[in-house]
């Protein structure tokens, strides 16, 4: 399929009752806007655009489409409407809501509310392995408390991953972009495109696909987790169930975090679906549960030890 | 890096498409592949994807962010999607090994490497002009290379299509590697099957797409070969890169992969059967009916505060 980059709406353009301020973001398969609706509020409008699909000429507002792509496009649109249903049915602080959906310049919108902040993504990059536990504790937390209302409607995210995790400025995390959400109950569905990440989808994106479930987004979970600590993202999963080099949280940063964190992290990258967390619910218990503080192994006895012991135990 | 790519596979007058195209980028290096499975030989598509796969996917694995070595990269991946195409045969019982032409092509550090099996073929665009291309395993070729036969002979010769390395089969392929090469601002490298080249020469080719937007003009070039092709025209397939200099910010189709982690690569690569996408339509009123559902979910749900 092409690839191709699609000219957003110009800057002012007024769409239905909203004002377009500036593109926030392109991907390949919508374009995002900042906007502003008629109360002047800020908003974030996600066009279905897919780029393999349908273009935009510069200075035009309709999207091309050729008449054999129609199909692909109108399909596509079907995905777009399962992420509208999705998110329009979860009403939640940890979940992005949607204000209003329509049809406009041969395609369809979504209008989302607009916050300040960045995706933890970004937070990563811009703290490259220095991110604290308490932090991740106090993030995933929150977020799954959103991935908990998710799966509380028979809704399974499926792209979870740093990038779609976005934190407002006071750090309260919001999950975004549900995108590949699918409702599970729903399998007279033709078989879609897989979408998904490499590195945060779960063994059973790739293979078994009937074996997805809450505990496909958990595995998301911990590889995110996984990604605060390293940096970066782990192996993909598809690489793993080859030959696995994912070096286990507990031995690569023993000493640093607790023992309980590392061993979540571990348990949520287990390549078994049936050895994870099975659900939302029993992750969460654990994440709260009581701190214990990693080993006093490499300061043993001195003072000195015992003092940077107490600066490096993790605070709930 | 910083490049427009460009690629797409098309039918033709066929019933099916046995030719499979990828590209993979990381941040320092990109993989093309164009593979055109062998309609005589049955599984002509299962070859093809094998050969795009085990290149994609070895690339995945040993892009960090460049490759090593390209030339024994492609040849080891090369060789070992012949394998995998043997296996196939003898696990399914096949009396005949499928069969698919190759040619991959490497850019890393601004230098390009390519490789290739059959006649499947790259052509290196410069200012318009052809200044590098791979020469076919084919009779023909050998015939032309020793003049024998003109082009114009060539292009109307029974055993045109007929080629002697390829990958699956009982023999082992001869591959052929480039020359290390130096790309420049505007370098257009062109990969594609014989359903484009035996069609449009690769002059026309290059004059067409000189200066041009590749998102534009090479899908206007599949259009104008599909239409002088006839209808019972092969399969057509091309994967197209313009190569720019990172210091030069002007196109924004292009791609840069300047902010990618070291570890990360895109792949574009169909899966493996046909689109699904095409299985099922939706109709003006199931989008009217879809969107009122959603609002009549957000009004009930998510009501204006």
């Amino acid at each position: 399929m092409a690839q191709q980059a699609n000219h957003p709406l110009p800057n002012g353009y007024r769409l239905e009752e909203y004002t377009i301020e500036r593109q926030l973001s392109l991907g390949g398969f919508s374009i995002v806007y900042l906007a502003a609706d008629a109360d002047g509020r800020q908003v974030a409008i996600k066009e279905y655009l897919p780029n393999s699909l349908a273009l935009r000429g510069e200075g035009e507002t309709r999207p091309n489409i050729d008449a054999e792509h129609l199909g692909a496009f109108r399909y596509g649109m079907k995905c777009f409407f399962e992420e509208g249903r999705s998110l329009a049915r979860l009403s939640h602080p940890n979940v992005i809501r949607v204000l209003n959906f329509f049809r406009a310049n041969d395609t369809v919108y979504m209008v989302m509310p607009y916050e300040e902040g960045r995706t933890l993504q970004e937070y990563i990059q811009k703290h490259h392995g220095q991110i604290s536990e308490r932090f991740i504790r106090g993030v995933f937390t929150r977020m799954l408390n959103g991935l908990r209302e998710v799966h509380a409607h028979k809704l399974l995210h499926l792209d979870l991953k740093p990038s779609n995790i976005y934190l407002r400025n006071d750090n309260t995390p919001v999950l975004i972009d549900f995108g590949a959400a699918r409702q599970t109950l729903a399998s007279d569905q033709p078989i879609l495109k897989p979408m998904y990440t490499p590195g945060f989808a779960s063994p059973e994106h790739y293979g078994k696909r009937d074996n997805l479930g809450p505990w496909s987004d958990i595995y998301s979970v911990g590889a995110a987790m996984y990604a605060c600590l390293a940096g970066s993202s782990p192996p993909a999963a598809d690489e793993r169930l080859k030959e696995d080099h994912l070096a286990p949280a507990m031995q690569r940063w023993a000493g640093q975090y607790s023992e309980r964190l590392l061993e979540i992290v571990d348990w949520c990258l287990n390549l078994d679906h049936l050895c994870r967390p099975q659900s939302v619910f029993s992750l969460q218990k654990a994440l709260v549960e009581t701190v214990i503080p990693p080993k006093p192994n490499r300061h043993p006895g001195n003072w000195l030890g015992r003092f940077v012991e107490k600066l490096n135990k993790p605070i709930l | 890096m910083r490049f427009t790519i460009y690629q797409e596979s098309r039918l033709g007058g066929r019933k099916n498409n046995e030719d499979r195209t990828t590209y993979c980028y990381s941040r320092d290096a990109l993989l093309m592949v164009v593979a055109d499975g062998m309609g005589g030989h049955h599984y002509g598509e299962v070859a093809a994807q094998f050969a795009v796969q085990a290149l994609a996917e070895a690339f995945q694995r040993e892009a960090r962010p460049t490759l090593a070595d390209p030339f024994l990269f492609m040849q080891k991946a090369m060789l070992s999607a012949h394998q995998a195409i043997a296996d196939f045969a003898t696990s399914h019982r096949l009396e005949d090994s499928p069969r698919t032409t190759c040619v991959a092509c490497i850019v890393q550090n601004n230098i390009a490497y390519w490789a290739h099996a059959g006649d499947s073929r790259l052509f290196l665009m410069r200012d318009g002009r052809i200044v590098a291309r791979t020469r076919d395993h084919s009779r023909i070729q050998l015939l032309l290379d020793e003049g024998m036969i003109t082009a114009e002979q060539a292009a109307t010769h029974p055993d045109r299509n007929k080629i002697y390395s390829c990958l699956g089969g009982p023999t082992s392929p001869e591959i052929d590697f480039s020359r290390k090469t130096p790309l420049e601002h505007g370098d257009i490298l062109l990969l594609c099957t014989d359903g484009l080249w035996g069609v449009t020469p690769a002059e026309s080719m290059a004059a067409a797409l000189k200066g041009r937007d590749l998102m534009q003009a090479v899908p206007r070039l599949l259009d104008q070969t599909e239409l002088h092709g006839g209808p019972h025209r092969d399969n057509l397939s091309v994967v197209a890169v313009r190569w720019e200099d990172t210091c030069i910010e002007d196109v924004t189709t292009s791609i840069s992969t300047q902010a990618m982690a070291e570890d990360e690569v895109t792949t574009r690569l169909d899966q493996f059967g046909r689109n699904p996408a095409y299985k099922s339509e939706l109709s003006d009123d199931e989008i009217e009916k879809a969107i009122d559902e959603i609002r009549a979910a957000i009004a009930k749900y998510n009501p204006k505060q």
